[in-house]
């Protein structure tokens, strides 16, 4: 958490328009917004901010959304992890339970949804 | 290999099984129905196999398949020098698996689920076509007093004398030849037809006393009807050492055919999902920040209007003489301002539209790329360049392999190629395909890029297509392999083996040929040789 008392949001995803329209579509909630373009520059951040949240993208090289949050889970198990996909069918909703991963975001998201499934994951940061 | 068989009978008859030294399929089980009849020996290696067979003494082998590879490789060895006949365990369920071990050489092939409750009756009857087989040697063909067995066995059985004419034909062999009446002296050159070359196996091998193993062969029925067959052929020689004829087993195919056919169907429905899958993705993302750029943009027209409405308040104010009147409309537009957030809104507007239509120019390519690839391509044989199915179709493939190749393109210029160009990208799509779940499987999760190498060049009158990957490579053993019908070594429903097979057999249509180089850990290069007056034949 920020000094001001607002939550800290980490988004990862690989396409840089991608975290553009995100920052966008959020500019008006409470957050502070960080972004990475790349998981190496996600643990930066996550080594360096504390974060509240965590959104990142599935289909990354090199590793998955589910994996990069696993390590999240295991390394900063207080940040709340939640997904964002054009893919839901390739992940497999056990993975997803077991990882504790509060929500799956589909692309294209609606901005509404969007909003209001940030705002329940942000009640849940402790 | 010789075999040498003793006098003694169904007694003492020896049967192998090779099966890794763990707990496999419970062949010893279902070897029980024959306690008494046969002795049992159990080898763990393929070495150890072929150097038993090689003792002469061995009548079958059983095969526990878990170790692919070794029972190729022992299915080879027998193969090439007339060893024992071999009947496979397969563990894994499907019809493909079993027509791959039939063509491999194998007489029978029972799964391991199976192999307690009909492993004993499969050994019993091969047993018992061995019998067959060997007494039809003797003299005067020798059938006569093994007629029983021979009416008895599943598999069709002709018999034929030196020219050609059937002798003995047992009731399976009935009904695949379609008899009307006795096929006795009927003419086996005219039933029989290689699929592959003019002469007929069966007389190939009374001529020259070829032996063949799970061949393939068309049969002619009377009414004109026709059946694909899978065959084995061997002459029948006296006891001084004289053929007097030949001996045909021979089982229908029409519904492995049949299968098969379904296989390939499968097969390119599953390379255009793929296709289908990665084209999507490519899509969605600039389609996902367009959507929700238009909405943004949508809300920054509406915080301009509440703006610009306190512009023209403004300037109203400005007209009349009031002074207080213009404080208030200048501090009511302020507040707007600052509600709107006027100055982010205005600097962030064009970048919105810019990046929209960044994503929209992507799409618009992705659908020219799909243009390209499908390229008012009626299907028929028609003049094109090589190097434009080539690119179009690595273009096509491109996004679902960008997170781990790197592309490198070597292209020569090349006169137009008288081809079936959608035929050729489906040869380009398998082996691009290929090449980039090698490389996946190579790179794994480190994040590392691997290399596809596209070129093209001309080299002695033929065009020469290269694709080399960096990928994990092929095992030598599976090298020899890789363009049989159903042979694959990717996990159960990632292909369906079929890729490869039916690329060589479209090369092969083009009069061209396919090959491959691979070291293992290192990579694979596929090339493919197209002659510069390319003559394809009629599409099949």
């Amino acid at each position: 958490m920020s000094a001001e008392g607002t939550l800290t949001l980490l988004i990862l995803d690989d396409e840089s328009r991608i975290l553009s329209a995100l920052r966008r579509s959020l500019r008006r909630e409470p957050y502070e917004i960080l972004t990475a373009e790349s998981v190496v520059e996600a643990r930066r951040v996550l080594d360096a901010e504390a974060v509240d949240l965590v959104l990142s993208d599935h289909k990354m090289p090199g590793i998955t959304g589910l994996q990069f949050l696993e390590e999240v889970a295991e390394r900063h198990p207080e940040a709340v992890r939640m997904l964002i996909t054009g893919w839901t069918e390739t992940i497999d909703p056990k993975a997803v339970d077991a990882l504790g991963i509060r929500a799956v975001i589909t692309k294209p998201w609606e901005d509404a949804a969007l909003k209001e499934t940030l705002r329940r994951a942000a009640k849940e940061v402790g | 290999m010789r075999r040498s068989h003793r006098e003694d009978d169904a007694l003492g008859l020896r049967v192998v099984v090779v099966q890794p030294p763990d707990h496999g399929p419970r062949i010893a089980e279902g070897l029980e129905v024959l306690a008494g009849r046969a002795t049992l020996e159990i080898v763990h290696d393929a070495r150890r196999c072929l150097s038993r067979c090689d003792a002469g003494d061995v009548d079958l082998l059983v095969l526990d398949a878990r170790r692919r590879a070794e029972v190729q490789s022992v299915l080879a060895a027998t193969a090439r020098s007339g060893g024992p006949p071999a009947i496979v365990i397969e563990p894994e369920a499907g019809d493909a698996r079993a027509l791959a071990w039939f063509r491999a050489g194998a007489v029978d092939c029972v799964s391991a689920e199976e192999a307690p409750k009909r492993l004993g009756t499969a050994v019993a009857e091969q047993l018992a076509r061995d019998r067959a087989r060997r007494t039809a040697r003797g003299g005067d063909l020798g059938f006569a007093g093994n007629r029983e067995v021979m009416e008895q066995l599943n598999s069709a059985l002709v018999v034929v004398d030196l020219e050609g004419r059937i002798v003995y034909a047992n009731p399976p062999a009935e009904q695949i030849l379609g008899a009307e009446g006795s096929l006795h002296g009927a003419d086996a050159g005219k039933r029989f037809r290689s699929g592959k070359s003019e002469e007929p196996l069966l007389l190939r091998t009374l001529r020259g006393g070829e032996r063949f193993k799970g061949a393939e062969a068309l049969v002619s029925r009377p009414d004109g009807s026709k059946a694909p067959v899978g065959i084995s052929c061997a002459p029948i020689t006296s006891p001084e050492g004289r053929r007097t004829g030949a001996v045909a087993i021979f089982q229908d195919l029409s519904e492995a055919t049949q299968r098969r056919s379904h296989a390939l169907q499968t097969e390119k429905l599953a390379s255009i999902g793929q296709l289908a899958a990665g084209v999507a993705h490519e899509i969605n993302n600039p389609m996902g920040f367009i959507h929700a750029n238009l909405f943004q943009l949508a809300e920054y027209t509406e915080d301009l209007q509440r703006v610009w409405r306190q512009v023209e308040a403004l300037r109203h104010a400005a007209e009349g003489a009031d002074p207080t009147a213009v404080r208030i409309a200048a501090e009511a537009l302020d507040k707007a301002s600052q509600e709107a957030d006027i100055e982010f809104v205005l600097g962030d507007l064009a970048k919105a539209i810019r990046e929209s239509q960044e994503g929209s120019e992507r799409i618009r390519h992705i659908v020219q790329d799909l243009r390209d690839f499908s390229h008012q391509d009626t299907g028929e044989r028609v003049f094109a360049d090589l190097n434009q199915c080539l690119d179009s179709t690595a273009n096509i493939v491109w996004p679902m392999m960008k997170h781990v190749v790197s592309l490198e393109k070597d292209y020569a210029e090349l006169p137009p190629i008288g081809c079936y160009p959608m035929q050729l990208k489906q040869v380009f799509m398998n082996l691009l395909v290929n090449a980039f779940q090698a490389i996946e499987e190579a790179v794994g999760e480190s994040g590392e890029l691997g290399t596809i190498a596209l070129s093209t060049r001309i080299e002695d009158e033929q065009v020469v297509v290269s694709i080399r990957d960096s990928g994990v490579g092929i095992a030598q053993e599976h090298l020899e392999r890789i363009f049989d019908p159903f042979f694959t070594t990717k996990r159960v429903g990632a292909g369906t083996g079929l890729g490869l097979s039916t690329s060589f057999g479209i090369v092969q249509g083009h009069g061209g040929t396919l090959s491959v180089e691979s070291v293992p850990g290192q990579g694979t290069t596929f090339q493919l040789r197209l002659p510069l007056d390319a003559e394809a034949p009629a599409a099949s």
